[in-house]
């Protein structure tokens, strides 16, 4: 049976990830990659294939649910076995369906059976999250994804009610000190040490009340209004930028790299990658620039650790590009982009940017990042200052190239200028280090033999 | 016998279904103290429920076949023992006249009486009974076989509290006169010689009621400890007070074959030494139980049973499959209708979408035996096996005012204490009423008291509960009702 058992294949850094949609029920027949469910893991959705072909017998999740790695999905008949049996019992393959062929209801436990109350319950306190009522017939769940271990919970010094009490909260109570007589660990202990994390994570209410507020202003009064919903994308990238933004000392530095040359060579070139089926964008040349200079000066593809003393240095560089998608800004990430010339990174775009823009992207193709360029180049606009994708510590912006007049050799000559702006993190980059980059950047820009060398 | 949880033998269902079918939120497989436990507080927490169950009443082994009925013939035989034993003191009964068929009626009353009030209480919560056996169809179908034929349900959920069966030894003949724990309280013969196969707590509650009530009573065990498992020291006294009144205690010994011939059950036993034959009237089977879960075509909803029968579920009762629950003896051991109540308030509580685990420190288990034996957490047996570092104090009953003036002074009170933390990690009580005193220990346990929390309360006097306290003082070294050698004493 366990070899018929599909899983949650590697999600990368993410767990509870909601189910959106279950394609599939009992008794339909699955190929080898036919879609099973659809995630929505952060930023993307994302269709789980299934690994083997057969008859679904039986499917443990339901829309709703939320899954891990490795969480049991469905669970399938196996094709020999179906095979196999009627041959042996002499019946026509037919009977053996019929028998598991009336789908069951698609677990939906509790969802849409929950009483009105329970339902009102739910939204009440998806409304206002900080005001827990205990939520009654959520339904199946995994066991949740925050490990406790499981041998300290129990030898904490605790009684029933407070163990009970740190399992409604998910404590894991071996990490809670306790106040009482000999070390006992108290309900209040309990609250305190969620409160604790609280404001440890999310911006603490002290640091929320520092911040002046943003007045609320009632819009209607001055003329009709519509209220839309932020797109699921922007609500997760939302908080992210704005952490970024009130967290990292932000510089930004701006440069101009002359691309005549370059747009010279990438014409000439194009027609050759196209024939390849590449689109050979000025954007691919950015990056391999980048690479260049993240090999130069490393330290601007760094990141902070978590205690903030110490550099995370990376023997890696994956490095993430900016993609505008109907549903907001998605930053997929092209792996080990050192090992790759100008027309794999090329290639590697605009594989990615589609999958951007279908909401294909997997987890993975959205993690690991080093370093961010946001090209708004095809747009327009003289410069811009981009908000760094921490905890990365730098991003590249790129605007319109323009025709401008360059004095060179006594006479001013038209040249193809790249505005590029750069922020950086001035906690890990200090001001010379990232004029020494962009700098680095606009000549290697310049440099197009060095661009095109066979890697190393 | 020990408070046996599950609802019994079911037996396996292949009729086609009729196309009944109905639909519920909760389905709970087995009436027995777990299953309607969880189906009481799952109804109590809003949802839909409907409880299976294959008995005519519901409450399942413990309150039908097993724990219930099984106290009430072993008060009897406490009353025919007391009086037996005031003899000594000055009060000198007559032999006592016994009634059987009353006696049966009386303890078939007071079965009645509670499995009506469960049936009441089902009622009042809107609890829907279904009584048939059932087995899963798909990961949300079960078919029940009922009286009237097959019927389908439907359900969201489900907690399988599907209890055990006794095991059957394979040589046994097909004779009345062989019986299991289930024939053993119809009482239909309490005369002439018994032999209960299996030392344990369920062989040793029968083997006490029918000596009470007549017979001639021998246990053979194949291990060589009465109540396997349990610490030997706890078992000694209860050895003790059997090897003087019944026939035969037969350790380390196999019964090989059993055959029934005109004469009585002539019986074939192996020991290290030898082998021999004897003869008996009856022979009642208490080798233990095995868990249900291969009744149930698990296999068919996915949900994954081991090897041995058990279902296996997580700290939140949970099988592999997540909308499917195992509770009580078909979840794992200790068989215990108090595990299984236990459990079936989490399965209910987390059905029902609160975040509740399995917590308990410990289980307590009893004897009901005379006397009787319990324990709670640590035993010394376990302590040494798992490297666990632990003192001991004692209190023996020969130094209690109780004990004596009831004429039982066989007894001690046993706790173990981490060294470090002085915290009580387990203890153990034999003697009358071990079974009601071990409570205290267990509260202690789980609230993490220490040997001074215990002995700093105040137990009545003159009690057996007093008993806990001085074996804390003992340990705390602050106890006076016996002489502590200097080195353990408290300044």
């Amino acid at each position: 049976m366990a070899g018929n058992e599909i899983h949650v294949p590697d999600l990368g850094d993410f767990t509870d990830v909601l189910i959106i949609d279950v394609l599939v029920k009992v008794g339909d027949r699955v190929e080898v990659e036919s879609p099973l469910i659809t995630l929505e893991t952060d930023k993307a959705t994302m269709d789980v294939p299934s690994p083997r072909a057969g008859l679904i017998a039986a499917m443990h999740v339901a829309k709703g649910d939320r899954v891990s790695t490795g969480s049991l999905l469905a669970t399938l008949e196996d094709e020999g076995a179906a095979a196999t049996a009627p041959a042996a019992g002499g019946a026509a393959p037919a009977t053996a369906a019929p028998t598991i062929a009336k789908p069951p209801a698609p677990a939906q436990p509790t969802t849409d059976a929950a009483p009105p109350e329970q339902d009102a319950a739910k939204v009440k306190s998806e409304e206002s999250p900080g005001a827990a009522t205990p939520s009654p017939a959520r339904g199946p769940q995994p066991s949740p994804a925050a490990p406790i271990d499981e041998a300290a919970f129990a030898a904490a010094h605790a009684s029933p009610s407070v163990r009970a009490f740190a399992r409604e909260l998910g404590v894991d109570l071996g990490k809670v000190r306790g106040s009482g007589r000999k070390g006992r660990v108290t309900g209040d202990d309990v609250k305190a040490f969620v409160k604790a994390i609280l404001s440890a994570g999310a911006p603490s209410p002290a640091a929320a009340a520092a911040l002046p507020r943003v007045p609320v202003v009632d819009f209607a009064k001055f003329g009709p209004v519509e209220v839309v919903p932020l797109t699921r994308i922007q609500r997760i990238s939302g908080p992210r930028l704005h952490a970024s933004w009130v967290n990292v000392p932000h510089v930004t530095q701006f440069e101009e790299a002359d691309i005549t040359e370059l747009e010279d060579a990438r014409r000439s070139l194009k027609l050759r990658a196209a024939n390849e089926g590449i689109a050979l964008t000025s954007l691919a040349f950015v990056l391999r620039a980048c690479v260049l200079a993240l090999q130069k000066y490393p330290r601007l593809g760094c990141s902070l650790d978590a205690g903030g003393q110490n550099l995370v240095m990376k023997k890696y560089c994956h490095i993430g590009f900016a993609a505008d998608t109907p549903d907001g800004l998605v930053v997929p990430v092209i792996r080990d982009a050192d090992r790759k010339d100008v027309f794999e990174l090329a290639r590697s775009l605009g594989e990615l940017s589609a999958k951007a823009r279908t909401g294909k992207l997997s987890a993975a193709e959205m993690q690991g990042g080093c370093f961010t360029v946001s090209n708004l180049g095809g747009i327009g606009g003289t410069a811009f200052t981009p908000i760094i994708n921490a905890p990365e510590v730098a991003v590249l912006g790129v605007s319109r190239a323009a025709q401008k007049p360059v004095y060179r050799d006594d006479a001013f000559v038209p040249r193809l200028m790249l505005p590029l702006s750069l922020s950086y993190d001035h906690r890990v980059v200090d001001g010379a280090d990232g004029a020494r980059f962009v700098a680095f950047l606009a000549e290697a820009l310049g440099d197009v033999p060095l661009l095109m060398a066979t890697l190393t | 016998m020990a408070s046996r949880s599950g609802t019994g033998d079911s037996s396996v269902s292949s009729a086609a279904g009729s196309g009944n079918e109905r639909t519920t939120q909760l389905l709970v497989l087995g009436a027995g103290p777990g299953g309607y436990t969880a189906a009481f507080r799952a109804a109590d927490l809003g949802l839909a429920v409907t409880l299976v169950d294959r008995g005519a009443a519901l409450g399942g082994v413990c309150l039908n076949v097993g724990c219930i009925p099984s106290k009430t013939l072993l008060h009897a035989a406490r009353v025919i023992e007391e009086a037996r034993e005031m003899s000594a003191h000055g009060i000198v009964f007559d032999p006592p006249r016994i009634d059987l068929a009353e006696l049966r009626n009386w303890k078939d009353k007071v079965v009645a009486k509670l499995t009506g009030g469960l049936a009441m209480l089902a009622r009042q919560r809107k609890v829907e009974v279904v009584r048939g056996t059932a087995t899963f169809v798909d990961p949300h179908v079960v078919e029940v076989a009922t009286d009237n034929g097959s019927e389908r349900i439907r359900f969201e959920q489900c907690i399988v509290a599907a209890g055990s069966s006794p095991v059957a030894l394979p040589f046994l003949p097909e004779d009345p006169r062989v019986i299991d724990s289930t024939g053993a309280l119809e009482l239909r013969k309490t005369d002439g010689r018994l032999l209960v196969i299996g030392g344990g707590i369920i062989g040793l509650e029968m083997a006490c009621v029918y000596e009470a009530l007549g017979a001639r009573v021998s246990v053979v065990e194949l291990t060589g400890q009465l109540i396997p498992g349990c610490d030997p020291d706890l078992v000694a006294p209860l050895a003790k007070r059997l090897r003087g009144r019944y026939e035969q205690v037969l350790l380390g010994t196999k019964v090989t074959s059993v055959s029934a011939e005109n004469d009585g059950l002539h019986v074939a036993f192996e020991d290290g030494k030898g082998s021999s034959t004897q003869v008996f009237d009856q022979v009642l089977v208490a080798v233990g139980r095995t868990p249900n879960g291969k009744l149930l075509d698990c296999e068919k909803a996915g949900i994954t049973v081991d090897e041995r029968g058990f279902i296996v579920s997580d700290k939140q009762m949970r099988t592999n499959v997540a909308h499917v629950f195992a509770i009580g003896d078909v979840a794992g051991a200790p068989m215990l209708a108090h595990k299984a109540s236990h459990e079936g308030k989490v399965a209910a509580e987390v059905a029902a979408g609160l975040k509740r685990h399995f917590d308990a420190r410990v289980v307590p288990s009893v004897a009901y035996t005379d006397p009787e034996v319990a324990w709670v957490g640590l035993t010394e047996g376990a302590a040494k096996a798992q490297g666990i570092a632990f003192e001991k104090a004692a209190f023996p009953w020969a130094a209690s005012g109780r004990a004596l003036s009831v004429g039982r002074e066989e007894g001690f009170t046993k706790l173990l204490f981490d060294p470090e933390t002085r915290r009580v990690l387990g203890g153990a009580v034999v003697g009358v009423n071990a079974g009601e005193l071990i409570a205290e220990i267990g509260l202690a346990v789980e609230m993490g008291a220490d040997a001074a929390d215990i002995g700093l309360t105040i137990h009545a006097h003159p009690t057996l509960s007093e008993s806990i306290g001085m074996a804390a003082e003992a340990f705390e070294g602050t106890l006076t009702d016996l002489y502590l050698p200097r080195k353990k004493r408290a300044t």
